[in-house]
This record gives C-alpha cells, sequence and structure tokens, in this order.
C-alpha cells in the first residue's frame, strides 16, 4: 500500500514551516507560548470543509471541533468539553457552528428516516450518532421535495437545531446569565461546496434571549 | 460587542472563494460532487494546530476530527462514527493521530495528576471536561515524572498520550475488521507530534494489519 499521500503531507509541512520562518522568523516562537483564538468553529469532519483554509486563517485563529454532521448533542462529553475549554479557558467570543452542502451525514439520515424504526436493528457508534438527525428528518415535511431540496431543507434544520442545542448548554447559558462574564454570540452558517462560499443563517446572543 | 473578527472571516471566504474561481473554476462544482480524502486527521481543537493549513493541504485533501487534547476513547460515539464513516463510507487508508507540544489538555491533566497524588484536589464536582480528560489523568499517574523537568514532563505527556490514543484506534472495531479481512482496503495507523515552536510534525508510530496478525 501506498504512503504516498502521507510522504506528501510530511514533505509539504517541512516546505510550509520553512516559508512561515523566511517570512516571519518568530512566529512559531511566538505562538507556541499561548493561544488566543476568538472564534471556535463548530463543523463537519468532511474533508472538503476545513475551515482554516475556507476562511485564510492562519494558526492561531480559530479553535476547532469536527465530528460528523456537525452535531452538537447536549450528552456528549466530547462537544461540551471543547465549548467548555473554549469558552472558559480560551476566552473565545464566538461559535460558530457551521452546516454545508452535500453532507454526507445528512444524506444517511434522510434514508435511515424512510426505514422502518426498529429497535431490533443493532445500533452501531454512527447510527447512535446520526439517530438525533434522523428524528429531526422525520419531523420535517419533505413530501413536496425533489432529493436536492430535501437535502438543503435538511441541512439548514440541522443547523438550526444544534445552535439552539449549544444555546441551551452550560458554557453558554452560564456565561449569558453572568452579566460580568466575556461576552459570547452563537452563529449558524452554511458552507455552500459549489460556489466556495459561507452563509449566514442564525446569530444568537445573550440579548436576544432577555 | 464587535462582531469584526466574524467579519473578517467572512470576507476572507469571499476573497479565497473568488481568488479559486479565478484560478481553477470548477475546482468547487468538481468537489461538490464527491469528496475522496486517503487521509484521516484525529487532532487537538488547540488554533495552533489546523491540519490543513500546516500541511499545505486543500479541501478534499483530509477527512478531520479535533477534539480536546487529541483522544480516541473507545467509548466515545463522536471518534468512533468519525472512524467508522472514513473506513466504510469514505475510504481513507491512513489514520494519523496528532499530538502537539504546549498541549493545554496535557497540561491540565499533568496538573490534576498531581493535585491527585498529593490529595489537594479536595472532590471537585464532575464536568464534561474532567470526564473527558479522567483517562489520561489516569495514565499519567503511572508515570515516572519525578525526575523530569516541568517541560520534559509536558513533552512525555504528550507522546504518551499519542502512544496511548493511537493503541485504542488500533483496538477499534472499524480497525480491527479491517485488519482482520485480506479483502479489506489496506489501512494504517500513525502517532504524530506537531512541534509548535518548530512547526514540524514529528512521527512517532506506525501501526499497520502485518504486526497485529501475530496477536490474532
Amino acid at each position: 500500500m501506498s504512503h504516498k499521500p502521507i510522504q506528501t503531507l510530511l514533505n509539504a509541512n517541512e516546505e510550509w514551516a520553512q516559508s512561515v520562518m523566511k517570512d516571519t522568523p518568530d512566529f512559531f516562537a511566538r505562538s507556541a507560548t499561548v493561544q488566543k483564538p476568538k472564534i471556535l468553529w463548530i463543523g463537519c469532519s468532511d474533508s472538503r470543509v476545513p475551515e482554516s483554509v475556507i476562511t485564510a486563517s492562519k494558526p492561531g485563529d480559530i479553535f476547532v471541533h469536527r465530528n460528523v454532521a456537525n452535531q452538537f448533542h447536549l450528552h456528549d462529553d466530547s462537544a461540551l468539553s471543547v465549548l467548555t475549554f473554549a469558552v472558559k479557558e480560551v476566552g473565545i467570543e464566538h461559535v460558530v457552528l457551521v452546516g454545508h452542502t452535500n453532507c454526507g451525514g445528512a444524506m444517511a439520515c434522510i434514508e435511515a428516516a424512510k426505514g422502518v424504526t426498529t429497535n431490533s436493528t443493532a445500533s452501531t457508534p454512527l447510527t447512535r450518532w446520526l439517530r438525533p438527525l434522523t428524528a429531526l428528518v422525520r419531523s420535517l415535511d419533505l413530501s413536496a421535495c425533489s432529493a436536492s431540496e430535501a437535502l438543503n431543507k435538511v441541512v439548514e434544520a440541522n443547523v438550526i437545531k444544534q445552535v439552539n442545542n449549544i444555546c441551551k448548554s452550560e458554557p453558554i447559558t452560564t456565561a449569558w446569565a453572568d452579566s460580568g462574564a466575556k461576552r459570547v454570540t452563537v452563529h449558524g452558517w452554511i458552507y455552500d461546496l459549489a460556489e466556495g462560499r459561507i452563509r449566514e443563517l442564525v446569530v444568537r446572543d445573550a440579548q436576544a434571549k432577555l | 460587542m464587535p462582531h469584526e473578527s466574524i467579519q473578517t472571516l467572512l470576507n476572507a471566504n469571499e476573497e479565497w472563494s473568488q481568488s479559486i474561481i479565478k484560478d481553477s473554476p470548477t475546482f468547487f462544482t468538481q468537489l461538490a460532487i464527491g469528496q475522496n480524502p486517503k487521509i484521516l486527521w484525529i487532532g487537538c481543537s488547540d488554533s495552533r494546530v489546523p491540519e490543513s493549513v500546516i500541511t499545505a493541504s486543500k479541501p478534499g485533501d483530509i477527512f478531520v476530527h479535533r477534539n480536546i487534547a487529541n483522544q480516541f476513547h473507545l467509548n466515545d460515539d463522536s471518534a468512533l462514527s468519525v472512524l467508522t464513516y472514513a473506513v466504510k463510507a469514505v475510504g481513507v487508508e491512513h489514520v494519523v493521530l496528532v499530538g502537539h507540544t504546549n498541549c493545554g489538555g496535557a497540561a491540565a491533566c499533568l496538573q490534576a495528576a498531581k493535585d491527585a497524588a498529593a490529595d489537594t484536589d479536595a472532590s471537585q464536582p464532575e464536568t464534561p471536561l474532567t470526564r473527558w480528560l479522567s483517562p489520561l489523568i489516569g495514565r499519567i499517574q503511572s508515570l515516572e515524572l519525578s525526575t523530569c523537568s516541568a517541560a520534559e514532563a509536558l513533552n512525555k505527556v504528550v507522546e504518551t498520550n499519542v502512544h496511548m490514543q493511537v493503541d485504542n484506534i488500533c483496538k477499534s472495531e472499524p480497525i480491527t475488521t479491517a485488519w482482520a479481512d485480506p479483502n479489506a482496503k489496506k489501512v494504517t495507523v500513525h502517532g504524530w507530534v506537531y512541534d509548535l515552536a518548530r512547526g514540524r510534525i514529528d512521527e512517532l508510530v506506525c501501526r499497520e494489519a502485518k504486526h497485529d496478525e501475530n496477536s490474532a
């Protein structure tokens, strides 16, 4: 089996590091001491949505959590620990929850929602992970939609649902209830793969809740 | 509150997409059809380790999972669903587990282990973050760090963590299944450490089916 993609990656890293050192000799030494990003990005693991490339960001700009179908489950220690660390330790000011068009996870849930609900189907980590989104799909009326309209509707509903979850989480409700705490705003975005463009769907902050 | 950082991001995205379309007009429409990355990167959420920037990779190159202290817990549906999807649906050939120097999560675990040893951690309420870090804290308690400086201790923890997570990945169902099936696509698991001060990736360990067949 070819390790070519790995060697390519390592060679590219070497070249990148050298070119950064040449341009800004103290970049790495400075960034090694501390990170101060203002933004937490919660997005999909999809290879086509690398947050720092599509926003031309540099190391140090964005704190990142990526999983299948950009989920934020309120019982998920992985996402909750990221949000907690980001808000309380790192001091980020914006949480952006980013969905994207042509999401494989969303497509899988649309298919799963068509199937018969049966508890006898063996649950796997992936089916368990997508259960909330599958339930969301079932709650939508997609009967008059074409396949691509349905997918877009699911991707959008998913973003809104995850943003709602984030707003109900302890780190956010605590920050919003405490007038002395640093302000945190929660955004819901969609990245359109075919255009390479981010579109804002929803914004929530403490003010709106009052 | 200023949304300056957000506006900066959105403006940069607009410029980036325009420059891509100018250079390669079909880049996005082609990518929208499907993804075919060969690599799954499991790394830390730390803002200083954006996998695609530090490897000069393009959209479509790397499937990514990032969490606090680059963990792969065998009871974590988040990481397991990523690995399952990456291996079985996307068809990646390499899984790279990437730790990094000056990891805040690792440093927090080191402190928690010291507090536990000195018995100064008067029962802290359990939080998602403390639960998340407890396997690593437990592992640190078995390390011999008494003769290490603070910096040496942190480096030792970062490396031990990488080995620990690579071991977990190799025990997971998607990997054991792929390695046991001679017809399955070959998958190699790598453990790396990204050195923040040099901007360089250092390879620590590499595991593949051959070595594990002996334990079958």
